[in-house]
This record gives structure tokens, C-alpha cells and sequence, in this order.
């Protein structure tokens, strides 16, 4: 027996991304790569650019992101990026970063995407009191935000109970 | 600017189909026109918001940018896209299809 049925007529759907973009943090998106590359790029550029510190999030299996503490200029943010590109002869990251160029912007995702799940932090390294703090606050937002849509498409999806 | 929340992804809407036509000047010069029919046609294309702004703002506007599909690549404050939706966007549906950041 049919008990209680909720929302029918509200319709939801989380089938876009959500992301945070920003101008002034150094940002490294590294697709099809193991984690021990990944480890070594970020020191090295963390040494050569003095960046002070770094987080490794991991996207997927073999997909990371990395984020740099040091504050930076747009200018300045894609130089950086494209001595990796041309350092390392990484083609996913060279796409993304003429994507970022075109956009004025690097943007890196925060929900989940089809079968992959929400980026996690795998590891830390040195100072994380200025643009990481910033992103991981604002990472924050966005994950309650994206709770919130969840909860609200549980409610609006119907729910029917059977009585056995 | 500060940081900004991007919601993108591919989308399917419902759009006037545009009509061109043709009309001879004065001058004697063929102009070109476009006028917009009843007509509709459904598209699926691929948007991006950028909303900056307060924490209510941006929860709101992330949620009314799951009915209102971005008109190309928006960027926004949360506050203004919430008082003028319509002006960012149409009415849509976010799509499941492979998107790059």
C-alpha cells in the first residue's frame, strides 16, 4: 500500500559541474598521470617559482589537481603554467591550460563529474596560510552548497513506501 | 577579483529559430535581416556561469542555474543573475555528456 508520495511535480537534476575559478592561484591539472610525476612537478615548480607550499587533490584514478600557496598575478599565474607544459610535454595539461587562457581564468572542479567522484585532498606539502586557505575555504562553500542540492533533490524525488 | 563558483556542463534547450531575409534599400543595396519566428528548435550546446558574490547569493543563483541554461559563458554576480535570470539565461536542461574544465 502506497503511504506517502513527495514533490512529483518538483523536477532536479545535478547533471552540470561545479567548479571554482580564480585568477591569482596557481593551479596544475594533471589527467592520465600517476602520482609520483604529478609529486615531482609540483616540487619542482614549488622550488623554481618559490611557491611556498602545495596540495595534491586527487580528481580520479590518475587525475590530480594541484594548487600553490603563493598569491600571483594573471600574467604571472600563466607563466608558470606554461613552463610546466613545456617542461614536462604533458598534453592534457597543455590542453587545459589554452583552455584557461582562452577563458582568462583557471578553473578546477569540486563536484563530482558522471562516474567520478569529488576531488580529495592526498597530500600537503609546506605553507597552506594563503591561497590554499582561500581555496579550501571556498572549496567548503561549494561542497555545502552542492549538500544542500542533494538534500533537495531527496525530497523532491518521489518517495513511495510500501507497507509489507 | 575574488574567486567565483563556475557551473558548467552541456545543455539542451528550447530556442526560436531565427529566419533570415532580404530587402532592397533605397539606396538600391540588398540588405540582409533577421527576424524571430514562433518556431522552435531544441539545441544542445555546452554553457558556463561564473558567479562572485555572497554565500546565500551563490547558493541561490547555483540553484536557479540548474533551470535557467547560460546564454554562452556568463559571468555574473549571484546578486544581479538572481534579480534578472532571464537576462543570463534560458529555460533548459543540464545534459550528462563528457565536458572539459
Amino acid at each position: 500500500m502506497v503511504l506517502r508520495v513527495n514533490g512529483l511535480n518538483e523536477k532536479w537534476n545535478l547533471k552540470s559541474v561545479l567548479g571554482i575559478t580564480d585568477m591569482e592561484t596557481v593551479k596544475l591539472d594533471f589527467d592520465m598521470t600517476p602520482f609520483r610525476t604529478v609529486r615531482y612537478w609540483a616540487f619542482r615548480t614549488m622550488k623554481w617559482f618559490k611557491l611556498k607550499g602545495f596540495i595534491i587533490l586527487k580528481s580520479s584514478k590518475n587525475n590530480y589537481h594541484v594548487i600553490f600557496d603563493k598569491k600571483v598575478s594573471w600574467k604571472e599565474n600563466m607563466h608558470i603554467v606554461a613552463w610546466v607544459c613545456l617542461l614536462s610535454q604533458h598534453k592534457a595539461l597543455t590542453k587545459w591550460f589554452l583552455m584557461q587562457c582562452i577563458k582568462e581564468g583557471s578553473t578546477l572542479r569540486v563536484s563530482a563529474k558522471k562516474e567520478k567522484p569529488q576531488p580529495r585532498l592526498v597530500y600537503r606539502f609546506g605553507s597552506e596560510n594563503n591561497q590554499i586557505a582561500e581555496f579550501l575555504a571556498y572549496r567548503k562553500i561549494v561542497k555545502s552548497i552542492i549538500t544542500k542540492l542533494q538534500r533537495q533533490k531527496e525530497l523532491c524525488t518521489p518517495t513511495i513506501k510500501t507497507q509489507t | 577579483m575574488a574567486k567565483k563558483i563556475a557551473v558548467y556542463g552541456s545543455y539542451e534547450a528550447k530556442v526560436h529559430v531565427r529566419q533570415r531575409y532580404w530587402k532592397k534599400r533605397i539606396d538600391g543595396v540588398k540588405q540582409r535581416y533577421w527576424i524571430k519566428t514562433k518556431r522552435t528548435k531544441t539545441i544542445e550546446q555546452s554553457g558556463r556561469y561564473e558567479f562572485y558574490g555572497k554565500g546565500k547569493d551563490l547558493y541561490k543563483a547555483t540553484v536557479k542555474a540548474h533551470r535557467f541554461m547560460p546564454k554562452g559563458f556568463v559571468t555574473v554576480s549571484a546578486e544581479k543573475f538572481l534579480e534578472n535570470p532571464e537576462r543570463y539565461g534560458f529555460e533548459g536542461e543540464w545534459i550528462e555528456r563528457e565536458v572539459e574544465s
